[in-house]
């Protein structure tokens, strides 16, 4: 089949993704439901944290909490958290351009898209950093810290992972690991970042906005 | 003065991505295959997160 020939659409896309041998499209679709199942696996310790956040919270009468030594704790800074929150989110966006850009044989295009997604995880980790520097709560201090602190930890090693495996995903890439049409890890890759960008929404309702 | 900046940093980039994912939505609705759909789940969530963030910049979430 003249793959090569065919052009950008969506239909040349899934045409090279149809022609692969039936072994490889098997073992992908395994592959595929397995990372599924792993990212749904995720979402279940985020969602156990989460709950206990939100009965810690409600076990209290007021919130922010007051601290072991009854102080009262204030609320935390959402306009820092705005930014840092649309920068993951564009990290998100970019993500995908790089998917659709391998997906349509755009190398250059591809790399671009994937260090800007890198960059911008780099850059949101540094703007949590600066956060729990900055934040005046500790993590044992109170079940306000404790929670923050272990849930968005739990979030940023997740985005730190991912950090990694994008970087690792762009040198595969670049070495010619993936082709045209066998590029699951790409698309584990993407999947697995615009997870951890919907688990960070979730984490800005219930920390910032909630 | 910070927060107000910071605020409408994060209003104008929320339009922006929150845009920009929306469209990649309605692009790719089309789509097939448990990874697309997967995929078309997480842009939706992604873009609802860009409408919490536009309404914390403005003020309507998060104690103004």
């Amino acid at each position: 089949m003249a793959v090569s020939s065919l052009n950008s659409t969506h239909e040349a896309v899934h045409a090279r993704y149809e022609a692969v041998d039936s072994l490889y499209r098997e073992t992908r679709d395994l592959r595929l439901l397995g990372f599924v199942l792993f990212l749904i696996s995720d979402v279940v310790l985020f969602t156990m944290f989460i709950f206990a956040y939100l009965y810690l919270r409600n076990s209290v009468p007021n919130w922010p909490p007051i601290n072991k030594d009854g102080v009262q704790l204030p609320r935390f800074d959402v306009a820092f958290a705005c930014v840092n929150s649309c920068i993951l989110f564009g990290s998100g966006a970019t993500m995908h351009f790089a998917m659709e850009s391998w997906k349509h044989l755009k190398k250059a295009e591809f790399n671009l898209w994937m260090i800007a997604t890198i960059v911008l995880g780099i850059m949101f980790l540094g703007g949590q950093a600066y956060e729990y520097s900055h934040v005046p709560i500790t993590w044992a201090g109170s079940t306000l810290g404790g929670s923050f602190f272990t849930l968005t930890g739990l979030h940023g090693f997740h985005v730190f992972v991912g950090v990694i495996y994008l970087i690792t995903l762009y040198i595969q890439a670049n070495n010619g690991t993936y082709t045209g049409s066998k590029y699951f890890g790409l698309t584990a890759g993407t999947l697995y970042w615009h997870f951890v960008d919907v688990i960070w929404v979730a984490l800005f309702y219930l920390f910032y906005l909630m | 003065m910070a927060a107000t900046l910071e605020r409408s940093i994060g209003f104008v980039l929320a339009l922006l991505v929150g845009g920009t994912t929306s469209f990649q939505l309605y692009k790719d609705w089309g789509s097939t295959g448990l990874d697309n759909q997967v995929t078309k789940l997480l842009l939706g969530l992604m873009a609802f997160g860009c409408i919490l963030v536009v309404l914390a910049a403005v003020g309507v979430l998060g104690g103004g």
